[in-house]
């Protein structure tokens, strides 16, 4: 079976600078898998190479079998490919509601002209639409009541934006979702609730590529860790393994630590 | 709780629905001209009016493209002169040509939206003060081809004597009759408009305005949908200019300065950014202001007042008012600076500029608040 994702040999430099040096890896199906790595090592700059938003200067991106590269970010993202972002992306005046159903964009119908003249298909569009957005709220329990839903994303506090953040990508029913620190600023209870639901997420068929630094996550969560540093893949396997690997503990504690280690 | 859902949700004026201010706004306007068919106020009025009307079409369109979407746009009057000047050469005697009212009304439309895509294509990659800078150069270079063109549009000259038009069998000729049927397109305009705001497609302009990346991350094709505003908006001022151009059966190059497309960024400014009755309001306030300020100066003060209640007055107040025209501009720059200061958000604002003029950064934004009221809610674990 092709994995659903694959990098080739992927090299991103900015001016002499490379962000992303030689980088190959796959993640298969229905795999959580994590990208670690210390501050810089071009973790984010990988999603930012999947999803569009820069195009790699050699190798090839493959998503189920076909190239990536090239293509607008919405594009991807029409493709099954769905990303929050490290530092929060949200459309902050925007009602919590209305922060969903753009996610949903991508899959919605109405066009310039069935807008204009508000035609009976849209207002059924857009009222399904809302009842959609509302379920995929649902799938966190009591943090969007329905009298949030209807607040700007603004006055979330900063765990719920986080969330919504997910349901924002979740909208457009992605195979794969891209979460960049998903529980960066959550406190270690709210930390151990969305490790909960990234697992219900694949449960439900999707797979998962996150960025992360919270131990606990990457140990209770991912299935596979791919440890990267300066741009390049240092090691790769399941997270017990990876964690004693003397290269890991070198690019984060530097060579000293781990001769001691 | 109750504090962060008030700053955020309540409605410009909470106590009367939206619906029936613009049923009453619609009602007044359709009553206005009664007024000086009863000779209430004088028949100037009626010009006024129906130049104010014409104002409307231009804010509402170009809210759509600075409101909705964000992009400053400078040359707006552009395509206002596209349309005005496609009706004037192909119904007047200058070429001889008449073409009926409602397909010249679409190729009027149809040319300027053929403009804005044309400076569509390369300026929508910009930004801020760079796309600014180019849809400037974009008003100025037209008017100059509209002056310097003189074997088709005269130049300075400009195109007289356009031709009343037929709307469905009826001659338009008397001003009370422009006024209505322009009326009539303000009002489909701010219809579609609504609907237009209200949609997946509005939403995506709001989306792009707020963060691009984060737009088309979700799937935004962010230059098309750019694209699709400034063509409707576009379109919008190509029907106004048709229309202008039908009512004053003269334009020339004078109408359509730099200046003009400043004063309609200033009537959508000082009606709320993305908002359409704040750019209704914006625009009849500010196209009228002049002629009422004059009026109310040389006749209907002296009429309660009595003749001479200025003649204590100093010189310069005295030509100030009676002048006021001449001192448009410096009013209008400073009714604008208040504004900022004390309502950014404009007269009537729109619900998601408020909260973006009110906000600050999210990312530095102290969420101890939220906390405090979670933890009050029972959403969040006090542990740490």
């Amino acid at each position: 079976m092709t994995p659903i994702l694959e990098f080739k040999n992927v090299t991103k430099t900015f001016g002499g600078l490379s962000a992303v040096k030689n980088l190959s890896f796959t993640v298969d199906r229905g795999e959580i898998v994590s990208i670690i790595g210390p501050n810089g090592s071009g973790k984010t700059t990988a999603f930012n190479l999947i999803t569009g938003i820069y195009q790699p200067d050699y190798g090839d991106i493959l998503y189920e079998g076909q190239s990536v590269v090239g293509l607008r970010p919405d594009q991807v993202q029409g493709l099954g490919i769905a990303r929050t972002f490290q530092l929060l992306r949200l459309f902050s005046s925007m009602t919590v509601l209305e922060n969903v159903l753009v996610g949903m964009h991508g899959r919605m119908r109405t066009g310039v002209f069935s807008a204009i003249l508000r035609l009976p298909s849209v207002v059924k569009e857009e009222r399904k639409a809302k009842a959609k957005a509302k379920e995929i709220l649902a799938l966190f329990p009591g943090r969007f009541s329905e009298g949030r839903q209807g607040q700007p994303a603004q006055a979330l506090s900063y765990a719920n934006r986080r969330r919504l953040e997910i349901a924002r990508a979740l909208a457009s029913d992605p195979k794969l979702l891209l979460l960049d620190e998903p529980v960066a600023g959550m406190n270690p209870a709210e930390t151990m609730e969305l490790m909960h639901q990234i697992r219900d997420l694949r449960e439900a068929g999707r797979t998962i590529l996150l960025i992360e630094h919270d131990m606990k996550v990457i140990m209770g969560a991912s299935d596979r860790v791919i440890v990267m540093d300066h741009g390049e893949k240092i090691a790769e396997g399941i997270p017990d393994v990876v964690a004693k690997d003397p290269l890991v503990v070198e690019a984060y504690l530097g060579k000293r630590a781990a001769s001691i280690a | 709780m109750s504090r962060i859902r008030n700053t955020s949700n309540a409605p410009a004026l909470p106590w009367i629905p939206r619906w029936m201010l613009a049923l009453a706004a619609l009602l007044a306007a359709a009553a206005f001209p009664l007024l000086v068919e009863y000779g209430v106020i004088q028949t100037v009025w009626i010009r006024v009016g129906t130049r104010a009307l014409v104002y409307v079409l231009l804010a509402v369109g170009l809210n759509l493209i600075m409101g909705e979407t964000g992009m400053l746009n400078l040359g707006y009057i552009a395509f206002f002169a596209i349309g005005a000047y496609t009706t004037a050469l192909f119904s007047s005697p200058r070429f001889g040509f008449e073409v009926p009212f409602w397909p010249l009304l679409v190729m009027s439309a149809g040319l300027a939206m053929l403009a804005g895509y044309l400076v569509g294509l390369p300026s929508l990659r910009l930004r801020g003060d760079y796309l600014a800078i180019v849809t400037l150069a974009f008003g100025e270079v037209t008017r100059y081809t509209f002056n310097n063109w003189e074997s088709v549009t005269n130049g300075p000259g400009g195109i007289p004597g356009i031709y009343r038009p037929t709307v469905f069998g009826y001659l338009v000729e008397r001003p009370i009759e422009f006024y209505y049927l322009i009326l009539v397109f303000v009002v489909l305009a701010v219809l579609l408009v609504a609907n237009l705001k209200n949609s997946r497609v509005g939403r995506a302009w709001n989306a792009l305005r707020e963060d691009e990346i984060a737009a088309e991350a979700a799937g935004i094709h962010g230059m098309r949908a750019k694209m699709v505003a400034l063509v409707i908006s576009a379109a919008i001022a190509g029907v106004a200019g048709s229309l202008f151009a039908y009512y004053q059966q003269f334009i020339n190059p004078t109408y359509f300065v730099f200046m003009q497309s400043v004063i309609i960024v200033c009537m959508i400014v000082l009606g709320g950014l993305g908002s359409i009755p704040g750019a209704v309001l914006g625009a009849v306030v500010l196209d009228s202001l002049p002629e009422f300020t004059r009026q109310s100066f040389s006749s209907w003060l002296p009429a309660i007042f009595g003749r001479d209640f200025m003649a204590g007055w100093p010189d310069f107040l005295r030509t100030f008012f009676l002048d006021f025209d001449q001192y448009r501009m410096l009013i209008v720059g400073l009714v604008i600076v208040v504004m900022v200061i004390f309502r950014p958000e404009g007269l009537i604002p729109d619900a998601l500029w408020r909260r973006e003029v009110h906000q600050e950064d999210p990312r530095e934004q102290e969420h101890t608040l939220q906390t405090l009221f979670d933890i009050e809610e029972g959403k969040q674990d006090l542990e740490v």
